[in-house]
């Protein structure tokens, strides 16, 4: 026991004498499980890569614990220099007056970054409304199709539907066809409500979906997206499909894996997972998500997280973390490792480039990964397809979702369901309005 | 025993085994997912009996989790948690029982209310008071006008940061308070009469009585401080030499993500090994449950 | 509750008490006082100008039909789950205590749940209460649709009932225990000598003279059952299906936490929190007057 003590005393010692000459900085992560280690490789690789500065990464146990945590370390002025922040904390974080812009970071460290290669939609998801890049997307993923090719071919297809009629007209078939479980769908609004709107431009709020400031309302109650749900709501009723929460037993991935579903939809990021877990033979592809109008898709939405650099930090650590994300951004060491070690998406056209010239979609297993890319440029970025941005969202979600439950379980009316989630949306809105009131959205 | 009572005592065991069944299942499933592979663990129902991976699971949870060198930490965090909270609760149910002051109801409900918010809603101000101990004294000095400046204490990545907070809570002295209340009056009387100041009365005759009291909070205390992770994981950054057991679990059980592998049979055999200590503790801590010790006279 | 002998020594008792009073000042009070006061403003998360805005807090909580929904849901779990743990804790602890051959295994397995990390917890009642996977699915089968916590919101209350009250077992198993062997074996002796039967025994004279940690067991119980019920909830149901089970403080972890609008998150606590101190005076009132101590 001493002895054990002693040797790691000493190699403390020694890995603090080695690092006393680094200028050490501090970086916070979400991300948890096999994708934390994931994280914490990458530091580890940046620290090998060079012997001028350390990134002392620090996982945080969740993404909304990284949030919360780096909110608390930040008013007792112990944040990180870098944090890596989810979709959903984007505005808070715009808001927060507690950032250093990474397009005037990346300027005043001299980080080179082609801020026209990143995917459009991916850009502007991050982006100001007047198009500035305040962090560096990182960990992206976009919703995709996931459909089991030996279900189709009961009715005779070979290729997956891309319009949502079509896909009503096969899970009838299918049924008749003896396919147990045509689509498998949960209550999550990021499949239902927000890729669906930006896949078929329809607007979620009003003012751009929030780009144009906090004054903006939520509109879905009067787009297709009501009629979308009761054609979901048929297809339950009819047996066409089934709601899979991990609450019932399996989730979506999981009931799509083991061949009990034909189709799902879900994250490009699970891509992997399907692989890794599926039953032997599983004949299975992926595609873009239907549309309403297939000669008129838009882009789909990104997902993930992005890193965000905090103020209030030494110019030695600025250094320091700009080396950091010049080393984790790049094609090569950044984009590529993501890529190779998760089941997300390169984010510029550059690493998709090289991604494509090392024949990284060739290996069977990543077979048509690159379909989430397609969907993310399907086309250009219209006002709203570029993203969401509005205030407490992980709250409005939580809303939209205790709403859809009532109406699937057939409490409401689905009509009268979402006009109920749009009303208490508006007041949450409101109620953001006003906290951050005197704040103009950049 | 008492009687024979045949009829009773099978039934007896027939609910002690039903209920070993059902209260143990849960951690049946823990163990089971821990000896599958990563495909097994995943396929959908996972099997019911034990696989053959428990040891390479075991080894790889080990190793992800560091827990040769966090179990130290949170060794020493829960004893340091177990070890104040007894002492510190037994004080002061003693001055709140065994004293006779107005405002001792008061400082009753003080404590008690410590148990009705829970970390999630103050974690902001809390982070700060770990950011600099001091900080509430600062406050109350600059609120009285006075303009001392009282130096920082940090308590972030440190043992105490750990430790302290966790221990300011409620249950302890509510449990002693209790117990107080039901020694016989007469003990104390008789102890005045020897002549016998609070004390030795505390010491010499409270603490001796209050053993299987102590040990059932030693082992929920024990258990309870080694499995927080929020605090933990606010207080300490430096993950290399201040990380709890938990924590590292918290990392490798996978979270609600997208794309999140689901590697279930890791995170379970890293259960498996993160439970081990408070067990054994609890089995250890069984011995004072000893029947009969106090003889009094009722 | 007093006692007829006491000392006299206030120092004393003013440093006995001090250690405690200055952690709880300095790591509770000082903070929540912090947070509550959030309450009255609306406070952006990263700090910065808050705007003082009376009851207005208040009022959004107290005007929104779902908050309601939310306290019946809190109470009725609250005395579900107490009832349930505390009855199942005190039956075995009782047989436990009779020591027939075997008790030592029980002795520590019973404590097990408690011992259990709240992640393994979640994976081990989806895998049983799933009605597609788990053992609960055998059921389903031959009664289709009698069991689905996804959708059935009385399903999904009575799982996280049962998830409270399967964790705090292994807690109430351990007091109850405690108090039961601190009992002198005279007392249960002399009693069977006067005839009375096992099960007489443990109403009449074992339950008797453990009340005093049956009260507190009670009130810890539903303390927790209040307070500490978000994890389980956020692990299982998530609050739904359709707000079955969102519980007072997993909408207060779900505003403030995750939400981070920390000013309704504060008011939300401070209902609660009133809302526990009245129940935890009404149990010291009228619970505790049936106790008797010495």
């Amino acid at each position: 026991m001493k002895r054990v003590i002693l040797l790691a005393a000493a190699s403390a010692l020694a890995t603090g004498a080695h690092a006393a000459d680094r200028t050490k900085f501090e970086f916070w992560y979400g991300l948890t499980g096999d994708l934390g280690e994931v994280m914490a490789k990458h530091c580890q690789l940046f620290n090998e890569s060079q012997d001028k500065y350390e990134a002392v990464c620090v996982g945080q146990g969740g993404y909304d614990k990284a949030e919360q945590n780096t909110i608390a370390a930040y008013r007792a002025k112990q944040h990180p220099t870098i944090v890596q922040i989810y979709d959903a904390g984007t505005v808070n974080f715009m808001l927060s007056g507690a950032i250093y812009p990474a397009n005037k970071f990346a300027v005043d460290y001299g980080i080179d970054i082609d801020w026209k290669g990143y995917f459009p939609s991916i850009a502007n998801y991050y982006a100001t409304s007047t198009g500035e890049m305040w962090s560096f997307p990182y960990n992206s993923s976009s919703a995709v199709f996931y459909w089991n090719k030996d279900a189709w071919a009961k009715i005779g297809k070979s290729a997956a539907p891309a319009s949502w009629s079509e896909f009503a007209e096969d899970l009838k078939a299918m049924k008749a066809a003896g396919v147990e479980c045509g689509f498998a769908f949960d209550f999550d609004t990021w499949m239902n409500l927000e890729q669906f709107s930006a896949t078929n431009n329809l607007p979620i709020a009003s003012m751009d979906n929030g780009y144009g400031g906090l004054g903006a309302e939520l509109v879905f109650n009067k787009t297709a997206f009501v009629d979308h749900m009761k054609d979901f709501k048929a297809w339950l009723d009819a047996g066409y499909a089934r709601i899979q929460t991990a609450q019932v037993g399996k989730n979506l991935v999981q009931s799509f894996a083991d061949g009990s579903c034909a189709s799902t939809i879900t994250s490009i990021a699970n891509h992997g997972t399907v692989h890794n877990t599926q039953v032997a033979g599983l004949n299975w592809d992926v595609a873009m998500m239907p549309v309403i109008d297939p000669a008129k898709r838009t882009n789909s939405l990104v997902g993930g997280a992005s890193l965000w650099v905090m103020e209030g930090k030494s110019k030695e650590e600025y250094e320091a973390a700009a080396a950091f994300l010049k080393y984790v951004t790049a094609p090569d060491t950044g984009e590529k490792y993501i890529a190779e070690n998760t089941g997300y998406i390169p984010v510029t056209t550059k690493g998709y480039e090289l991604l494509k010239a090392e024949g990284f979609y060739a290996d069977p297993k990543r077979a048509n990964r690159d379909i989430a890319i397609a969907s993310l440029t399907a086309s250009d970025v219209t006002p709203v397809s570029r993203g969401i941005r509005l205030g407490n969202f992980t709250s409005i979600r939580a809303e939209i979702r205790a709403e859809l439950e009532a109406a699937f379980t057939g409490q409401k009316d689905m009509q009268v369901a979402i006009d109920a989630a749009v009303e208490r949306g508006n007041q949450i809105l409101r109620r953001y309005e006003q906290t951050f009131k005197g704040a103009a959205l950049p | 025993m008492i009687e024979r009572t045949p009829i009773l005592d099978f039934m007896t065991h027939v609910l002690l085994v039903v209920s070993f069944v059902a209260l143990l299942m849960p951690m049946w499933i823990v163990f089971v997912a821990a000896t599958h592979d990563f495909h097994t663990v995943n396929q959908v129902p996972m099997p019911l009996m034990p696989g053959s991976h428990l040891f390479e699971n075991l080894a790889a949870a080990w190793e992800r989790g560091n827990f040769g060198r966090v179990m130290v930490n949170s060794l020493t965090v829960a004893l340091g948690v177990t070890g104040g909270k007894i002492v510190i609760a037994a004080l002061s149910a003693f001055s709140i029982v065994y004293f006779r002051y107005r405002l001792r109801m008061l400082m009753f409900w003080l404590i008690f209310i410590t148990l009705m918010l829970p970390l999630e809603v103050r974690i902001v101000p809390t982070y700060a008071v770990a950011a600099d101990a001091l900080r509430p004294f600062q406050g109350m000095l600059d609120f009285a006008g006075f303009s001392i400046d009282l130096p920082e204490w940090n308590l972030l990545n440190s043992y105490s940061g750990l430790i302290l907070p966790l221990i300011a809570t409620a249950t302890g002295t509510f449990l002693y308070r209790q117990f107080f209340l039901t020694v016989p009056d007469e003990l104390t009387e008789a102890a005045k009469m020897d002549g016998a100041g609070p004390v030795r009365f505390f010491l010499e005759v409270l603490m001796p009585l209050s053993k299987t009291n102590m040990a059932a909070l030693a082992t929920i205390m024990f258990v309870w401080s080694w499995n927080q992770y929020l605090w933990p994981l606010l207080v300490v950054t430096d993950h290399q030499n201040y990380a709890t057991a938990t924590m590292q679990l918290q990392k490798i059980v996978p979270g609600p993500l997208f794309g999140e592998p689901p590697v279930w049979n890791v995170a379970m055999a890293a259960n498996l090994i993160v439970m081990f200590p408070p067990v054994l503790v609890t089995i250890l801590l069984q011995r004072w449950f000893v029947r009969g010790l106090i003889q009094t006279d009722k | 509750m007093e006692k007829r002998a006491t000392f006299s020594n206030l120092w004393l008792a003013a440093a006995l008490i001090a250690p405690q009073m200055l952690l709880i000042f300095v790591f509770f009070y000082w903070p929540s006082g912090e947070a509550l006061y959030w309450a009255v403003t609306l406070e952006p998360p990263f700090g910065g100008d808050n705007e003082w805005v009376g009851l207005l807090n208040f009022q959004t909580v107290f005007e929104d039909p779902k908050y309601w929904n939310s306290v019946r849901i809190s109470i009725t779990f609250a005395f579900f789950a107490t009832a349930l743990s505390l009855g199942v804790a005190a039956v075995l602890a009782l047989f436990v205590d009779r020591r027939l051959p075997g008790h030592q295994i029980y002795k520590f397995t019973f404590f097990l749940p408690y011992a259990l990390a709240a992640p393994a917890v979640g994976l081990a009642f989806r895998f049983i209460f799933s009605p597609d996977a788990g053992f609960v699915s055998a059921i389903n089968r031959l009664y289709p649709d009698l069991w689905n916590p996804a959708l059935d919101g009385y399903d999904a209350f009575a799982l996280i009932v049962m998830a409270q009250a399967w964790t705090m077992v292994g807690y109430n198993f351990i007091f109850f225990l405690a108090a039961l062997q601190s009992i002198p074996r005279t007392v249960n002796e002399a009693s069977a000598i006067d005839g009375a039967g096992v099960l007489r025994r443990m109403w009449d004279i074992q339950l008797p003279l453990i009340a005093p940690t049956l009260f507190f067991l009670i009130v810890i119980n539903i303390t927790d059952s209040f307070v500490n019920s978000f994890g389980i909830v956020d692990i299982t149901t998530a609050g739904g299906p359709a707000r079955a089970t969102d519980l007072m403080v997993y909408k207060i972890y779900v505003d403030g936490f995750q939400g981070k609008d920390y000013s309704l998150a504060a008011a939300q606590s401070i209902v609660l929190m009133v809302l526990i101190v009245v129940l935890t005076f009404i149990q010291f009132r009228y619970i505790e007057r049936r106790v008797h101590y010495s």
